[in-house]
């Protein structure tokens, strides 16, 4: 059947050892690509961050050029106009006057044909989006700092590194992507961005979680390096992390589709990109990055160079992939001691195979389901 | 026994979530929008260097004050870190109301050229020259030369919320000899003097002095004594100020706010008084002699008769005691541009105080006033005076008008937004985790059930404002929520997978699912908590909302989540029906008592 149908019976056998080198280049990839953009476009700030005034008003059937000669007679003729959402007038000037303010929306309310009270007004002074951005900032490091011991506490000190290394990750490659396609960057952008650093944690501790659980595989016993387990993990909650992100993405994308979309609510569209983005860099970088940096770090523990010395001794490839149903059975079984871990050979056997290597006793035969 | 109670804690939560919308229905507890969603005006200030905490607290009853003065239902303004945050929903006057909070309120001290209390009469301006009693100046002179006492009337400022008892009592002598000559001394006084104003009034602005019948009867017989047929005719061309009937003034005055010309610090102005959106009095001051900066600090002190005393240090300069005693000295001497002898304290037009000054000239440091305070008031009048040394200078940050159609059409759009999120993901966890899914989404409802009461509840009571930040909050903890499920699911499947029968990978995976929920979810706390407390503005709204639906979540993954699993799966017809469940068959005999049911299984689809 399917690779979802595998996935949902938990038969997925991915050999995630081998993705992890993959994914660190791609990821390292992207975050230069992150930087260099910034370094070299910088960011599309929205008018929060360098001060002025934002007009905004329904309009429809008022065009771009209409608005400028509608807009020249009050002296705006240059200011940045754009039709946002489905008919939304947008218009971006610098601060001026109180009596300046009020003749453009005198102004605009003309062109659009409703009273001047339909107009919303922004007026931001300068240095606004710049504390928004330094408050910002100053969370993001306290998250850091505070989420650093709280998962030291709750799982182990190594855990926590990984995790906050996976979140970095998430905000360069959300900010670069923000960069990259100069999608205009405001206060509610800062705040998703703070967001989806829960949403990154969440998916990571479900992540750890497992792999805490499964520790105990790691060993001589049954001849599993921490690589081999932490893998193994990773296709244990696979389906999770799917689920979980679908399940957080769905609603975000309706934000995005109907109601910034179809219902052209401009301000809901900051917060549902930026939303979109971060979840599905996080939901990534949780299996991708925070699993693989954990395992980097956990082979330099002497206990666990040990094994892996050990291990190679014996000529096992410590990086080769796992046999899940091995695992599984073995689990089944309620035996630990018995799974083998295929040699290198069988390590070509990904989740595309069938998981079978003949080590093991057939598995009983499950009952199909109707999908 | 176990059992019972995970069942004990389903009813509990179901009952509970019933009555809380039960409640929110009776008592008509409706949430209250943002004014991002029904339009209005929001305007965030930050004070422009540093300022002492209870400096800006003082900031904000003075903008609260202008606001309410704007007759608008329900204003929020909170104060967040340093900034303070004003929205104001459905106001008419918007661009008024962006300029009113924003201006500086600075402390002044300004000579009284006439009180005027409630009830009184305009006279025509021939009058002023009229009576200064000579009486009022032998009962005003200083006692004694070295504890020299400024005497006040007593009385504080609404901006101290101390309340407006006898504006009109003006010069009086020592605390002790108060009395009812005096007073109506004063009254007499200071029927005669407000001549002037009333010439000036409308000329002014909105000549404002109402009328309230209920306050110093016998003042308003005195004054209508003086001139009874006096309604200045000039003073009808402003409707808003004169009422027609009694040639007085009408409590309009407090529904409207002071304009810059009545905070004029060069010209005279007229400041209506205000108590509970009653006139109580009005005070014709001259231009401003000193401001605040001129003071040093201020104390209330018990003074020596047991009394509260106020005592201001002015700046030992030019500047300070020297500008002081320039004003003091005319007031002392009730030259033409004091003839009260009355030194009024104003901050932000509202006199705060308006003693009579009692010698010629003051040391810096050696300065009481005194009159029927209590400690409060003392105190407050200290406070007004300590900060009205610096006060502060706000910039505002961002101004924002949102127009009514706008925010409804962002309301709108972010339920039906919300609404058809809830649908997608409703129906991928039915379809994925079939009746367990469906509990999943009875959870979303249980929770909102309870997110509903709750704001509900803080908009009705505590103002708190659903914003659109807020709505997006709620839209992404469905997620959340969710999450929790497919974490506890998916455990379960795999507990099941591994060969545990149904009912034991139950109560076995919701224990470690729980423990990683809790953990994921006290992450998601921290989040969100950093956010409301290091943020500003909607973020705020934004953090608090996150925050509460993943406490929430935690609440009914325990009470009921757990029971409702373990409900479903202690049924083996259900159990016996995988496609049903949504959880995987049993590995062991369920395979045969599965095919002996003549399901229609489909053993070998697999490969």
């Amino acid at each position: 059947m399917s690779v979802l149908g595998r996935l949902n019976r938990g038969e997925t056998n991915v050999d995630f050892i081998k993705w992890w080198r993959r994914t660190m280049i791609a990821s390292a990839v992207l975050i230069v690509i992150s930087i260099g953009s910034l370094f070299l476009q910088g960011l599309n700030l929205g008018i929060d961050f360098k001060g002025g005034v934002s007009w905004e008003l329904k309009a429809p059937g008022v065009s771009v050029d209409e608005a400028r000669t509608a807009l020249d007679a009050v002296g705006e003729g240059g200011a940045k106009i754009q039709i946002v959402g489905t008919d939304t007038l947008r218009v971006q000037g610098p601060e001026g006057t109180a009596e300046h303010t009020i003749e453009v929306r005198r102004a605009l309310a003309d062109l659009a044909g409703t009273d001047p009270a339909n107009v919303s007004v922004s007026t931001v002074g300068a240095s606004w989006g710049g504390d928004v951005t330094k408050s910002a900032i100053r969370a993001l490091v306290f998250f850091f700092i505070a989420i650093l011991i709280y998962l030291t506490i709750r799982l182990e000190l190594r855990m926590a590194i990984a995790a906050i290394v996976a979140v970095f990750h998430d905000v360069i490659i959300s900010v670069g992507v923000y960069s990259v396609f100069q999608f205009e960057v405001t206060p509610g952008t800062v705040i998703a961005f703070l967001t989806i650093l829960g949403f990154s944690i969440y998916d990571t501790i479900v992540v750890d979680d497992k792999i805490k659980e499964n520790d105990r595989l790691v060993g001589m016993n049954t001849r599993m390096s921490y690589a081999q387990m932490t893998s193994l993990s990773m296709n244990q909650v696979l389906l999770r992390s799917i689920n979980t992100s679908v399940v957080s993405l769905l609603p975000v994308v309706s934000l995005l589709v109907v109601g910034a979309g179809i219902m052209g609510a401009v301000t809901l569209e900051e917060f549902a990109i930026a939303l979109m983005v971060g979840l599905m860099v996080g939901a990534y970088s949780s299996i991708y990055i925070a699993a693989p940096v954990l395992v980097l770090l956990k082979d330099r523990e002497p206990k666990n160079r040990a094994i892996n010395e050990r291990l190679a001794a014996q000529g096992i490839d410590v990086n080769a992939a796992v046999d899940r149903a091995a695992v599984t059975a073995a689990a089944a079984a309620g035996t630990r001691r018995s799974v083998a871990t295929p040699s290198g050979t069988a390590s070509t056997s990904t989740g595309a195979s069938s998981p079978s290597t003949g080590v093991i006793p057939p598995r009983p035969r499950k009952k199909g389901r109707r999908r | 026994m176990r059992r019972l109670r995970a069942f004990t804690s389903l009813i509990v939560i179901v009952l509970i979530a019933a009555s809380a919308l039960i409640y929110t229905v009776i008592s008509d507890n409706k949430p209250l929008l943002g004014l991002d969603l029904q339009g209005g005006v929001s305007v965030v200030l930050k004070p422009k260097g540093t300022a002492e905490s209870s400096a800006i607290d003082q900031a904000i009853s003075i903008i609260r004050q202008r606001i309410d003065a704007l007759g608008v239902a329900e204003p929020e303004i909170t104060r967040q870190g340093d900034n303070i945050l004003i929205q104001i929903p459905g106001v008419k006057d918007k661009d008024r109301a962006i300029d009113l909070v924003g201006q500086t309120a600075e402390l002044q001290f300004r000579p009284v050229l006439a009180a005027l209390p409630a009830g009184s009469q305009v006279v025509p301006p021939s009058d002023t020259t009229t009576t200064v009693p000579a009486d009022a100046t032998s009962t005003t002179v200083a006692p004694d030369a070295t504890s020299t006492t400024v005497v006040g009337s007593g009385e504080v400022g609404l901006g101290m919320g101390a309340s407006v008892g006898e504006l009109a009592v003006g010069s009086n002598s020592t605390p002790t000899t108060l009395s009812d000559g005096a007073r109506e001394l004063a009254q007499a006084e200071t029927t005669t003097t407000v001549a002037a104003v009333a010439a000036e009034a409308p000329a002014v602005d909105a000549a404002t002095v109402g009328a309230e019948p209920t306050a110093a009867d016998a003042t308003a017989a005195d004054a209508t004594a003086v001139d009874p047929s006096a309604a200045d005719p000039a003073a009808s061309v402003d409707p808003l100020a004169v009422d027609p009937a009694t040639g007085g003034l009408t409590d309009a005055a407090c529904a409207t706010t002071l304009s810059s010309d009545q905070l004029n610090p060069t010209g005279d102005a007229l400041l209506p008084q205000c108590k509970d959106k009653r006139l109580v009095a009005t005070y014709k001051v001259g231009p401003v002699g000193l401001t605040g900066s001129a003071l040093d600090t201020a104390r209330a002190n018990l003074g020596q008769s047991g009394q509260w005393v106020v005592a201001p240090v002015f700046k030992d300069n030019a500047d300070g005691i020297g500008k002081f005693n320039g004003a003091a000295g005319q007031c002392y001497a009730k030259s033409a541009t004091c003839p009260s002898g009355q030194l009024a304290i104003v901050l932000d037009g509202q006199v705060l105080s308006a003693p009579s000054i009692n010698a010629a000239s003051f040391k810096a440091d050696q300065i009481e006033i005194s009159g029927s305070f209590d400690e409060r008031s003392a105190k407050d009048l200290a406070t007004a005076l300590k900060y009205g040394a610096l006060p502060v200078e706000f910039e505002k940050q961002q101004a924002q008008i949102v127009s009514a159609t706008l925010g409804r059409d962002a309301l709108h759009a972010g339920l039906i937004a919300g609404l058809v999120g809830l649908i997608l993901a409703g129906l991928y966890m039915v379809l994925f985790y079939r009746i367990l899914g469906l509990f999943a989404v009875l959870k979303l409802g249980i929770e909102g059930a309870l997110l509903w009461t709750v704001i509900s509840y803080l908009g009705t009571n505590n103002g708190l404002a659903l914003t659109l930040a807020g709505i997006t909050g709620i839209i992404v903890s469905i997620g959340v929520s969710l999450d929790s499920n497919v974490v506890y699911y998916e455990h379960l499947k795999e507990d099941i997978q591994h060969g545990r029968s149904v009912r034991s990978a139950t109560d076995r995976s919701f224990v470690s699912a729980f423990s990683t929920i809790v953990k994921a979810d006290v992450a998601s706390l921290i989040g969100a908590g950093i956010l409301w407390w290091l943020t500003v503005g909607p973020v705020r709204g934004f953090a608090f909302y996150l925050g509460l639906s993943t406490l929430l979540d935690l609440l009914t993954s325990w009470a009921y989540m757990r029971p409702v699993v373990k409900f479903a799966t202690a049924r083996a017809f259900l159990v016996r029906r995988p496609g049903i469940l949504g959880l995987p068959a049993e590995r062991t005999q369920t395979t045969r008592e599965t095919g002996a049911t003549g399901e229609p299984t489909m053993s070998g689809a697999n490969r």
